[in-house]
């Protein structure tokens, strides 16, 4: 487990390091962090939820999990790389927005219903 | 930047006959709408000849592939095309035409999925030109969000929407997955151009190792991009997808997402290189190397699991549309094992031993031999009490079909032999080529498990081939579609199976498309060295459509 | 050694040329091209039989252009035999056929060419396999004439494919070709011998013609690819001069610098010659390949295809010679056959079923030949036999021509004085007097030189296999004239067989022969053993009480083209001894058949006068005989005592079945039956010794037990694999179908535990 613990260490050592200017104590880590934690939660939700509309919102918040990391990383490296990403992929995400809104209304006039274990009949 | 353009024409046109189909689309009248079909194929066709006179782009990871896939892509393009006339609103229009309705644009869709096509097709192309990790994400995002419309909308009944949520949904997941994974590789590389990516990992391998956040953002890419191609573990969708949509939807997402995805795989694992020792994730000194360790396991685990889960649930279904389904995942499995077994690396490269050229060949012969079986599903339909005729989809319709419907009969037959690989047809070639290029590879435990995947998959080929030849056919001949272009479709590529005994030229083109694919090994500057040129390029055949 | 006699001479001519001119005779010239035309006529015109086949031609037309190409072949064969070179060997090679290369080395190139070895073997085997092939073309095309249409069609165009594999055959300039004509007269054979395709004992006779044929052509294989591994090359023109060292060695006497595999060779080509040539144990099939039309069993199973397997030797001959055992198995073999077939002809009533028998049994005395290293001999045998036995079967095909199949030699008597029959009958009296060696027939002669050589040949056994050959020389001659005397002289009777041409008879070309077998054997074991069962009444009664036959039968004679090929045929077999006398190119060998083997691969032996003996001494462990027979010229002696052999056997056979046939119950053959022995003797012959259920037992049965056995294993052990080959994937498809639940959630989760999984293990790998 010691050993373990090291290699945790050793995997996040380039994020240990502080921002190159002065973010107070405010590590690329703790960024990578919430950005992690958002991912997580995201899947969770993902899997846990049965409303359609409130899995796409999780699939959303993986997506901006992926922006803060981008935006982090950018900073961290002190170009615009990241940020410019993060704007496609806010593109994409309202495009993918767009398009799960009008499907979840489609779907609701097919079940009158927005439960996803309602779909099962294509199995096996 | 111009040269950019250049490399683009093909995108451009077909952006530009997709923007001109949707507006075809919207005529009231019905004859100016049938145009969209012709538009379309006529895009594809001229994106196509240019595609194969694109040069190489040296900026790219994989400098060569361009004119190739993209050719690749209209050929089958233009075959998808065919197989994609007919619409779901064609009671609609039909009620419209005799005057019962007003015509109202809302309610047509018939051009709707052309445009829809071409999107994805343009997705698919942009994969190849991509040299950046951004544009490899949104081209991703290109070629999958118009096919979840397309799955959606491609019948009126409950199954198609069924599978969109279930397409749409776990393909948001999957795109969460390999946008978090390109995140985290470019924060352990530090850019997002995939030459940068290349050499900076290099850098670090070279310096104690691949670093972690790098080595868990190429991880998470290549299993988000595992959806596309349809590997597991995120193969669930598809089955359900692929049965719930209309065939030659169907059949589109056998082709272009598995394109793409692997397309962008190259890409990533180009950068990554295949020069790693066996043993530790140092430079190998003798030119001889694979993927780094935990990558290559990751890859090895999915290639086997894949092949394996989708053999052995092709052999218990019923439906045709389902078990094509489950071949394609374990296609999907056996091209991983080329694309694990890498370009050669080794001085004596030949052309049996390029896995990335393989894979690109067999995409090619997958993607063809499986619009044939396909179209035989798309043709035949059953009368429906609702006045919407409903495909054919049991492996009992299909019994005596040489007899009933000869032309598809055949279709069929010489559509499943090609999948099996049986020579002389055109899938043994393609599978000839994926063992040969991991033998060469040294992978001979993955060559084994595919020869014996192979040996389950004639189990159910065989089903597809006996049904429609030897068996009596029961009752009447299946009622067929009025779509011509779909039997087209269907006898095009079923020709194409059969008549391209030794595709010589074909193969050399895709071999010479993953040439230099990632080169950074000293070995192979050389090869770099005396790589073709842009004009040795435009003389390259790549007849994949005037076959 | 001191050797003045002239046959020693000819022995040791016949072996070879001197050690010195070696280099120069084994140089091989040009052969011409139009060579090639002499098989590729017959194959034109089997595609021609298959366009007239299409085209639906109902009239002799594929008959006639059979004769003009095979004649026109015949005609090429001459030329090429008046074309042969100085030297005596020419290689004309057609095209490239094979040419297979996986290394540099020496036999590292498989090379096997369409091409020609033309020498004077070649030229004498060409000669009357294609002039005899057109005399039977035009014989078969009265013969087959009820059967116009397509099956006139297919019946040429297997002749021709036969001719074609034929030539091959003799002609090939390397083992490959040969074998692929082996196989192709073979498969020719199959087709002619099943031509009545729906009568059921035609196609079990040709399928078991076939597989005791692959017995053989294993061996073939087997001698062809030793041949190909030891010595690295096929062509003949390379192999002979490799086999000289070998040749050289045996003639000193230094056996044991001869490898074990060379003479493993000859035994192998041995074993295929057996096959082909119906020798014991192989002989089987021959006399059941008399299903076949009759024009088919004289060309085929009489003349040509059957002395494929003595060609095999006379052209291997180089590689008999080296070694020890190969000619003496020869010798023996073919001594012992044809002893066994000569005893089941004597109590055969199927006349052609004796004259096939006769064919086996004259076939051995071919191989004898060969074997007592008299390949003059043997191939002298070969052409006069080829004649005769034509001749005999083409009348013995007249004959069930015209009696409605009828050769039941019973049921027929006097056919040479009835009206038309003549020509038939002399014709047949000419080729009985040949095969019952009659002094001054060319069966006489041939069958001398054999014969002649058996006493001074050493070799194991030799003498005493001399005397088995003698003895059966005289039951050729009984059998013969038994046939002679009761069929084609004595009172004019007959009982027409069931077979009637115009109300679909040919479909069961002669059924009556197998009725009348079992009835006679069922007889045999009843009460009145016998070859004479009482025919008494008139014949139309008989017809009425036997067969639905119509009242009046008139035997038709045959017509201008039997009668004529006949003819033409009786003449050549009396001229065939001309062979004897008349001159060769090579003075020193008796006869043109002498000049014509002695130029031939089948001499083609560097050996010194007095040398060779020793060699035969050398594993004989005898001293070298004196070369004459008490003080005599051998084939002087021989003579007189097989004349005189010949003789007693007539003799016998006319009182037997001529003079004593008078009274049916009371006739001699009879009464000689009732003397136990003879009697026993008598059934065992005719029942062929039960060589067949001797197979049966031995082969067929545990074979047949063994198959079960197998089909049981099969049925648990392999299919079960199999089945559980099959089941496994099933059995993991339905463990894995759960995960296809359908249901988003579940999909989704299994989705983000197998990302977990890859990124544990990655995690652990990197650890």
């Amino acid at each position: 487990m010691v050993s373990t613990f090291a290699s945790m260490a050793d995997f996040l050592a380039p994020a240990q390091a502080s921002f190159p200017e002065g973010v107070g104590s405010v590590t690329l880590a703790h960024y990578l962090f919430v950005s992690v934690a958002m991912f997580t939660m995201g899947l969770i939700g993902f899997l846990t939820r049965r409303n359609l509309i409130i899995m796409f919102l999780c699939t959303e918040m993986m997506f901006q999990a992926a922006g803060i990391a981008l935006i982090a990383f950018s900073r961290f490296y002190l170009h615009h790389t990241g940020q410019s990403f993060v704007i496609f992929v806010l593109t994409v995400a309202a495009a993918e927005a767009a398009l799960a809104l009008a499907l979840v209304v489609l779907l609701f006039r097919g079940r009158e219903s927005l439960n996803a274990d309602q779909w099962h009949s294509l199995k096996g | 930047m111009s040269s950019l353009l250049v490399l683009l024409a093909p995108e451009i046109v077909l952006f530009i006959t997709t923007c001109i189909v949707m507006i075809v689309g919207l005529w009231p009248k019905l004859e100016v709408r049938s145009l969209a079909m012709p538009i379309a194929g006529m895009g594809l066709l001229i994106a196509g000849v240019l595609a194969i006179n694109t040069p190489a782009n040296p900026e790219s990871i994989l400098p060569n592939i361009i004119p190739y896939a993209k050719a690749m892509t209209a050929g089958v393009g233009l075959l998808l095309v065919l197989l994609l006339a007919g619409t779901v609103d064609r009671s609609y229009e039909a009620a419209v035409e005799r005057g019962e309705l007003r015509f109202n644009p809302i309610h047509t869709n018939r051009a709707e999925f052309f445009a829809f096509f071409l999107f994805s097709l343009t997705g698919l192309m942009l994969c190849a030109s991509a040299t950046d990790l951004i544009w490899l994400f949104l081209a991703l995002e290109l070629v999958s969000l118009p096919t979840y419309v397309m799955a959606t909308i491609s019948t009126r009944k409950l199954r198609s929407q069924e599978a969109g949520v279930k397409y749409f949904f776990l393909g948001a997941l999957g795109a969460a997955i390999f946008l978090y994974g390109f995140a985290l590789l470019y924060g352990g590389t530090g850019t997002t151009n995939l030459i940068g990516i290349r050499d900076a990992l290099a850098e670090q391998a070279a310096s104690g190792g691949i670093n972690p956040i790098a080595m868990a953002g190429i991880i998470l890419s290549l299993i988000g991009i595992s959806f596309k191609i349809a590997a597991v573990p995120m193969h669930f969708y598809t089955a359900d997808v692929y049965q719930g949509a209309a065939a030659p939807v169907s059949a589109m997402l056998a082709f272009v997402p598995k394109t793409a995805g692997f397309i962008a795989m190259m890409g990533i694992l180009a950068a990554v290189g295949w020069q790693y020792a066996p043993g530790g994730e140092t430079l190998a000194a003798d030119g001889v190397g694979t993927l780094p360790r935990s990558i290559y396991v990751t890859l090895a685990a999915i290639a086997v699991l894949t092949m394996t889960v989708g053999n052995v649930l092709a052999l218990l279904q019923r439906s045709i549309k389902r078990l094509l389904a489950y071949s394609s995942i374990a296609h999907t499995g056996y091209m991983l094992v080329a694309l694990i077994a890498g370009p050669s690396i080794a001085a004596e490269a030949g052309i049996t031993s390029n896995g990335l050229g393989a894979v690109l060949f067999y995409l090619l012969v997958y993607g063809v031999t499986n619009i044939g079986t396909f179209a035989v599903v798309a043709c035949l339909e059953r009368p429906q009490p609702d006045g919407e005729a409903d495909e054919l989809d049991d492996l009992e319709d299909l019994r005596g079909l040489c007899r009933t419907r000869p032309v598809l009969g055949w279709v069929m037959v010489i559509c499943a032999l090609g999948l099996l690989g049986l020579p002389p047809l055109l899938g043994f070639w393609a599978k000839f080529l994926l063992f040969t290029s991991a033998i060469s590879a040294g992978e001979i435990a993955l060559v084994v498990i595919l020869g014996l995947n192979s040996a389950i998959a004639a189990f159910y080929y065989l089903k597809l081939v006996t049904l429609p030849l030897l068996e009596e056919p029961e009752g009447d001949a299946p009622a067929t579609t009025p779509f011509a272009s779909r039997t087209f479709a269907g006898v095009l590529s079923a020709a194409l199976v059969l008549l391209a005994i030794i595709p010589t030229g074909i193969v050399d083109a895709a071999m010479e498309a993953a040439d230099r694919a990632g080169t950074i090994v000293p070995a192979n500057i050389e090869a770099i060295e005396r790589s073709i040129t842009a004009e040795a390029l435009r003389d390259e055949p790549t007849p994949i459509i005037d076959r | 050694m001191q050797t003045t006699t002239p046959q020693l001479a000819e022995t040791i001519g016949a072996l070879g040329l001197g050690a010195a001119d070696t280099g120069a005779a084994l140089e091989v010239a040009t052969g011409p091209a139009w060579a090639m035309l002499i098989p590729m006529l017959p194959l034109l015109g089997a595609a021609i039989m298959g366009v007239c086949a299409i085209m639906g031609v109902r009239s002799k037309l594929p008959a006639w252009i059979t004769v003009g190409l095979l004649g026109f072949s015949a005609v090429l064969a001459a030329a090429m035999y008046a074309w042969l070179p100085e030297n005596g060997r020419a290689v004309s090679v057609a095209w490239e056929w094979i040419n297979v290369s996986w290394g540099d080395e020496p036999g590292q190139t498989l090379k096997a060419n369409f091409g020609f070895y033309i020498d004077s073997l070649t030229c004498l085997w060409m000669l009357f396999v294609t002039l005899l092939a057109t005399l039977i073309a035009l014989y078969a095309s009265e013969y087959m004439s009820h059967d116009l249409g397509a099956g006139y069609c297919r019946f040429f165009a297997a002749f021709n494919l036969f001719v074609f594999s034929m030539a091959c055959l003799v002609m090939g300039d390397n083992l490959l070709l040969l074998f692929l004509g082996w196989e192709g007269v073979g498969l020719c054979s199959y087709l002619l011998i099943g031509y009545h395709y729906k009568k059921h004992s035609a196609v079990f006779a040709a399928k078991k013609a076939f597989i005791v044929n692959r017995i053989g052509d294993l061996g073939l294989l087997l001698g062809v690819f030793l041949t190909f591994v030891h010595f690295g090359t096929l062509e003949y023109k390379d192999l002979f001069p490799m086999v000289q060292p070998y040749i050289e060695a045996m003639r000193q006497g230094a056996v044991g610098d001869i490898p074990a595999v060379v003479q493993l060779i000859p035994v192998l080509l041995m074993i295929g010659a057996f096959g082909k040539s119906a020798q014991l144990p192989l002989f089987v099939w021959l006399p059941d390949a008399m299903e076949g039309p009759t024009p088919v069993s004289a060309l085929i199973h009489a003349a040509t295809m059957v002395t494929a397997g003595v060609y095999l030797i006379a052209r291997m001959y180089p590689l008999f010679l080296v070694s020890e055992w190969a000619l003496p198995i020869v010798a023996w073999v073919g001594g012992l056959t044809a002893l066994v077939a000569a005893t089941i002809a004597m109590a055969q009533f199927d006349i052609k079923r004796i004259m096939a028998y006769s064919t086996v049994s004259q076939l051995g005395f071919m191989f004898c030949g060969l074997a007592f290293l008299s390949s003059v001999g043997g191939a002298f045998h070969v052409v006069t036999h080829a004649f005769f036995k034509a001749t005999l079967f083409l009348c013995c095909g007249a004959v069930m021509h015209g009696f409605a199949g009828q050769l039941d030699l019973r049921k027929l008597s006097g056919v040479s004085f009835m009206k038309g029959w003549g020509i038939v009958g002399i014709a047949m009296f000419i080729g009985c007097l040949n095969l019952a060696g009659f002094p001054f027939t060319a069966g006489y002669f041939s069958k001398d030189m054999i014969l002649a050589e058996a006493f001074i040949t050493p070799g194991p056994g030799y003498q005493f296999l001399g005397v088995i050959l003698l003895l059966t020389a005289g039951i050729t001659a009984y059998y013969t004239f038994r046939v002679f005397f009761r069929v084609f002289v004595g009172p004019k009777q007959f009982e027409p067989g069931d077979e009637l041409h115009g109300h679909d008879g040919h479909i069961d070309d002669h059924h009556e022969e197998h009725g009348s077998a079992s009835r006679a054997t069922e007889a045999d074991e009843g009460h009145t053993p016998g070859d004479h069962e009482p025919m008494g009444g008139s014949v139309e009664e008989r017809g009425k009480k036997t067969h639905e036959h119509p009242e009046h039968f008139h035997p038709h004679a045959p017509g201008w083209a039997i009668n004529g090929v006949l003819a033409t045929l009786a003449i050549l077999s009396v001229l065939a001894a001309a062979l004897y006398f008349f001159p060769g190119a090579d003075k020193s060998h008796k006869g043109w058949a002498g000049g014509m083997i002695s130029g031939s691969s089948a001499a083609l032996v560097v050996g010194g006068e007095a040398d060779h003996p020793t060699r035969l001494a050398a594993f004989v462990g005898a001293e070298p005989e004196q070369g004459t027979l008490f003080g005599q010229d051998p084939h002087k002696i021989m003579y007189y005592v097989s004349g005189v052999i010949g003789f007693v056997g007539i003799a016998i056979a006319f009182a037997l079945h001529y003079a004593g046939r008078k009274e049916s119950e009371r006739s001699a053959a009879n009464n000689l039956l009732q003397v136990k022995p003879i009697r026993t003797a008598h059934r065992w012959a005719n029942a062929k010794w039960y060589v067949d259920e001797l197979y049966d037992f031995a082969l067929r049965k545990p074979l047949w037990a063994a198959s079960q056995i197998f089909h049981l294993i099969d049925k648990l052990l392999i299919d079960g694999l199999v089945n559980l080959v099959g089941y496994l994937p099933r059995a993991l498809g339905k463990g894995v179908r759960p995960s296809q639940s359908g249901v988003l959630h579940s999909y989704a989760a299994a989705m983000a535990g197998g990302l977990a999984v890859i990124l544990l293990i990655v995690l652990l790998l990197s650890l």
